[in-house]
């Protein structure tokens, strides 16, 4: 009898254990469920102005904390700076404002997160997309315009850089506030060039003096450096060309006057910069490093190659690796396709946007003062002193600390002289584009293929067409 | 159930008679069940099923449910956010097959598959029989060729991402002392997929050496004594008797094989990134560029590529179900 | 095929070789060794290579050509600078947690469905049986967006639960545990029944612990490709400190420092637990070779 029960006894716990299993199963899916939703923001409801500033005293009605929510796409020693900031920033409004920061992930991932956010509604307060991203975030419609804001409180915007600001505006409107600035700008190695006697002074600025220069520093002219030029294959430095020439990188005023509908990367400027290049590497005076920046920057570092072109984000790397190499770091503008042309380069990096849709008044005020707060010369200083990017304030570079970390950093001038030297035109704002991440990739597909041998307007062409049933498909989608 | 049975070979065992075919309603014991019979009797069945139920949530939630859903995906658009946008038909089937760059997709998913099977095995096959001599260190030769097998995709590729560094990677130091300049091994569009096939090669050799050699091993003893008696030796005796017997894992081994490579993603993602020129761009990692890369969300696109390569796998799968596994596991 | 998996530890010839040997039947040794070694240089350069350049500095690395041996010094530091450019720390733990959720989770589900097949009164076997088989043949690169959706839509990213859930039950495993389990003895099933066992004790207290070595192999095999998975963590994780190894590894590739040595001692680090299992735990593997027949 004993025997029986027994058995009878662990049938029944297990009957019952398995669905108990499955209830804690689903018990512990939404608690985890609802465990994200918690750092997103406080709740739904009060979205009535989602599309402009709030009342400026919603903050002041406000009891309490009120928690900004802040992803960022920041990691390493930028970080680090960001955190300072961040910290600095609630320490001036304790019992106030507490902005708590987030590392989203790399920019790719911290659009594919915001995204899901949208859906889940539970976006952050604060996001840092990349500049590219830019036209989704006006076509997404969960943000308020940095402009309703700065209209709202009559501020006086003209510390910011107009030819920064350009990059995030339509019709002078600031749709997102600047934050990471970095341009992009021609590195060589001055001992190189000594050593193949040429005038270390006397950068090269356009594609011929560039050719020049790198016959003689090159290994096959008889030149102390295996390449005298070597860039990756990225399509960022292309767009740059075709805006160092005045030209437009797609259509409907680069995406300014409308919807971009085609991108014209396979205009006879862009192309002449692919055949050009194509020219270098075949003639053996150019290095094919592929599409990884770092292996370019890894060739530059070494003294492989004395003529490169990158962001003024390498510039710490750079002289680092040139004290250590015992070299001569050189930094110049931006070349020209020809010389003489009206145009410059457009500022890259990424903003920060203020989310409104199914956010409260109290987060979207408090939200802006931490914009305002980033933005101001003070932080902007310390941000550049930190990291290296481009200051996006004018007064920041008056900031003694600033001063001293430029004397000490003399090149980073050349950025700011060629910022402050460009006249700011559509081209020079760059392409707003849906599929702007795509665009650039097709643009990579192209010049590397004719890198590798194919016809280069052929290539551009064909990856510039490539992109034709995705740009319809994105426009036909926002409407 | 014929399926059925050809599985319990696939997965290595004996064709034990199995009394569930469905209406079967006794016990694996087929005596009579000594405990209380009646009101058991009528409710195991019920208790049967509560046991499965735990892998069959999983299964359901997480295989049959996304496999409605992938389908469903792959006849809408997308919109920006990756919301499903409406029900298209089979619009994203026929760009994907008017689309020459998803052709060519198939034909590096081809090639590759080509590159990493039939290699990984005839290399695994000649390490084998080499194991199979009786000279000393046989052991340590035995325990250091599994080793690779211990490494990850990621793990792998990651070495092999500074073996093929141009610049001062160690390959291109090896050719340097022959003369030989460097090559850019992962950057130069002919020789970019041939250079991630060669890792994956490496990857795959340890798994196919062990299961070679367990096949080997395997072998009756007394097969290879006679052969060995009759003056068969060496290269003869391998060819003519142990590569015969060897055909099931053989076999084996090319399908696990080619649906393995179908998949694979990790060195491709670290290695090249699809690239130079989408050159290395394989299905599943077509799939993933349209779904998650460059701010992608291209859920229908990619779900009608996930489609094609289902339908891949399941006619590889039929394959070894219907036609090889009859003809050649059973000896 | 069915003495792979029936016969344990694989019966290999070289085993029996000192005392089979024939001096001077076999003129080709050399040439075998030959052979053996060449291949041997080959296939273990690269992990002779991971190994010790882990512990080179820049100096050996980035010159051309580059050394084969720390010519410059031995630099354990990579492995702290590695430690310091990705919470290596937490992703160890994720890495852990996944394994062993996904490893445990699969074991159970496994041992209970394997067990409702071949011993209890399932109706519809055949039809089960084909639904278990068929998530054999789905790859999951074909439904992994929906997967990435329903785990975003859960708020189950950058969790161990969005880790783990897909892959706590697997058609192998039940497959290899059926497979042991039919091969029990009878005699000992009816006498565990006389005794008056249920189900659940006859299971776990008889049946489990004489499956022991079936149930190794399903754990070591779980467990492997638990810890070496890439795609999905890929998709389904963002935070750093979130991240298993094995992404943690191919982000340490990609970071800013261009110091091979460093991103060598990283995979070191993510290779040992695997290593161990490989070298200490191979005759399991060999037994659940052949039934990983379709995944």
């Amino acid at each position: 009898m004993k025997t029986t029960t027994k058995g009878v006894h662990s049938r029944r716990r297990l009957r019952y254990a398995v669905p108990a299993g499955i209830v804690s199963a689903s018990l512990f899916l939404a608690a985890c469920g609802g465990g994200d939703t918690g750092d997103g923001s406080t709740g739904e409801g009060g979205d009535k102005a989602s599309g402009g500033a709030p009342a400026a005293d919603v903050l002041d009605k406000a009891s309490g904390v009120t928690t900004v929510a802040f992803w960022h796409a920041m990691d390493g020693t930028n970080a680090e700076a960001l955190t300072k900031l961040v910290t600095d920033f609630n320490a001036q409004n304790t019992g106030k404002i507490e902005v708590k920061a987030t590392y989203a992930g790399k920019y790719d991932d911290a659009i594919t997160k915001y995204k899901a956010a949208i859906q889940s509604k539970s976006t952050p307060d604060v996001i840092q997309i990349y500049d590219i991203g830019t036209r989704f975030m006006i076509d997404a419609k969960q943000t308020i315009p940095m402009q309703s804001f700065i209209e709202r409180d009559k501020l006086d915007v003209t510390d910011l850089q107009p030819n920064i600001t350009g990059y995030y505006s339509i019709d002078d409107k600031l749709n997102s506030m600047p934050f990471n600035t970095s341009m992009p700008v021609l590195y060589y190695n001055k001992s190189l060039f000594k050593a193949a006697g040429l005038d270390p002074e006397k950068p090269p600025q356009d594609l011929a003096a560039i050719r020049t220069a790198a016959e003689k520093l090159s290994k096959k002219g008889g030149g102390p450096a295996d390449y005298g030029f070597g860039a990756a294959i990225y399509g960022w430095l292309l767009e740059q060309f075709i805006a160092t020439d005045g030209k437009e990188y797609c259509d409907q005023g680069n995406g300014r006057d409308g919807k971009a509908t085609k991108v014209l990367f396979d205009q006879p400027e862009a192309v002449e910069v692919v055949k050009w290049w194509q020219q270098m590497v075949k003639d053996g005076y150019a290095a094919n490093t592929g599409r990884d920046t770092k292996a370019a920057q890894a060739a530059f570092k070494s003294g492989q190659l004395a003529i490169t072109l990158e962001s003024t984000g390498q510039l710490g790397g750079y002289s680092k690796a040139a004290k250590e190499g015992g070299w001569e770091l050189g930094a110049a503008n931006y070349p020209h396709i020809k010389a003489g042309t009206e145009g410059g380069p457009i500022i890259g990096g990424a903003s920060l946007w203020i989310n409104g849709e199914n956010h409260e008044d109290a987060n979207k005020e408090a939200a802006w003062r931490f914009v305002k707060f980033l933005a101001d010369p003070k932080s902007q200083a310390q941000w550049h002193i930190g990291t290296g990017y481009f200051p996006i304030s004018k007064g920041a570079l008056e900031e003694p600390a600033d001063v001293t970390y430029r004397k000490a950093n003399p090149l980073f001038d050349v950025a700011v002289q060629q910022l402050e030297n460009t006249k700011l035109s559509k081209a020079t704002q760059g392409c707003l584009l849906g599929v702007m991440p795509q665009a650039r990739k097709a643009s990579e597909d192209g010049l590397e293929a004719a890198l590798n041998g194919t016809d280069p307007q052929q290539a551009m062409t064909k990856a510039a067409e490539s992109l034709s049933a995705q740009i319809k498909q994105y426009n036909d989608s926002v409407g | 159930m014929d399926e059925v049975t050809d599985v319990t070979t696939t997965s290595g065992e004996k064709v034990l008679p199995e009394h569930g075919s469905g209406e079967d309603p006794g016990e694996r014991s087929g005596t009579p069940s000594p405990t209380p019979a009646g009101r058991e009797a009528r409710r195991e069945p019920f208790v049967a099923v509560l046991y499965l139920l735990p892998a069959l949530v999983v299964f359901g939630v997480f295989i049959f449910w996304p496999l409605v859903k992938s389908i469903l995906l792959s006849v809408q658009g997308t919109d920006i956010l990756g919301n499903p946008s409406g029900f298209v038909g089979l619009v994203n089937y026929t760009r994907l097959f008017s689309d020459p760059d998803f052709l060519q997709v198939l034909w590096v998913t081809f090639a590759f598959t080509i590159l990493t099977v039939i290699p990984s095995i005839a290399i695994a096959l000649l390490i084998a029989l080499l194991l199979q001599s009786r000279i000393k260190g046989v052991r340590f030769f035995r325990t250091a060729f599994a080793l690779p097998f211990a490494f990850s995709v990621a793990t792998a590729s990651v070495i092999f991402g500074v073996l093929f560094n141009p610049a001062s990677g160690v390959l291109n130091g090896i050719l340097n002392t022959f003369g030989i300049d460097k090559v850019q091994w992962l950057t130069n569009p002919d020789l970019a997929l041939w250079s991630v096939s060669g890792a994956t090669v490496w990857m795959q050799i340890g798994y196919n050496l062990l299961v070679l050699s367990a096949g080997l091993g395997a072998l009756p003893e007394d097969v290879l004594e006679a052969a060995r008696l009759d003056g068969a030796s060496g290269l003869r005796l391998q060819r003519s008797i142990v590569m015969p017997l060897l055909t099931p894992q053989l076999f084996f081994l090319v399908v696990v094989g080619t649906i393995h490579s179908l998949q694979s993603f990790g060195q491709i993602k670290i290695l090249t990134v699809g690239g130079p020129e989408d050159r290395t761009t394989t299905l599943v990692y077509s799939i993933y560029e349209q779904a998650f890369a460059n701010n992608n969300s291209n859920y229908g696109y990619a779900s009608a590529q996930a489609m094609v390569l289902l339908v891949i796998v399941l006619i590889i799968t039929a394959l070894q179900f219907g036609v090889l596994e009859r003809r050649v596991f059973y000896r | 095929m069915t003495s792979v998996t029936t016969k344990e530890p694989v019966a290999t010839p070289g085993k029996a070789a000192p005392k089979k040997a024939r001096p001077g039947r076999r003129p080709s040794n050399i040439g075998t060794y030959l052979i053996l070694g060449v291949l041997f240089l080959i296939v273990l350069f690269p992990v002779y290579y991971g190994l010790v350049g882990s512990l080179m500095g820049e100096r050996d690395t980035n010159s051309f050509p580059p050394a084969l041996y720390p010519e410059n010094g031995v630099h354990p530091e990579n492995y702290s600078k590695a430690l310091d450019i990705i919470p290596l720390g937490d992703q160890y733990l994720t890495s852990v947690l996944q394994t062993l959720g996904i490893t445990l989770g699969q074991m159970i589900t496994s041992a209970l469905a394997a067990y409702a097949f071949v011993f209890l009164n399932l109706r519809w076997r055949g039809f089960w049986f084909a639904v278990f088989l068929s998530t054999m043949m789905i790859p999951f690169e074909s439904i992994i967006i929906p997967n990435y959706l329903l785990i975003s839509q859960w708020g189950l990213k950058d969790t161990i639960a969005g880790l783990t859930l897909p892959f706590l039950a697997t058609g192998f495993g039940t497959f290899l545990l059926r497979q042991s389990f039919l091969s029990f003895p009878m005699e000992l099933r009816d006498a565990a029944r006389v005794d008056g066992a249920g189900h659940v004790r006859f299971l776990f207290s008889i049946l489990l612990p004489l499956s022991r070595p079936s149930l190794a192999a399903l754990g070591i095999w779980s467990a492997l490709s638990a810890w070496n998975m890439y795609f999905w963590p890929l998709l389904a994780t963002e935070a750093p400190e979130n991240q298993t190894i094995q992404i943690g590894i191919s982000q340490l590739q990609s970071s800013d420092s261009d110091s091979p040595g460093m991103v060598l001692a990283g995979v070191m680090l993510a290779l040992f637990p695997t290593l161990l299992l490989v070298i200490f735990g191979q005759r399991f593997i060999v037994r659940g070779l052949t039934t990983g027949a379709v995944k």
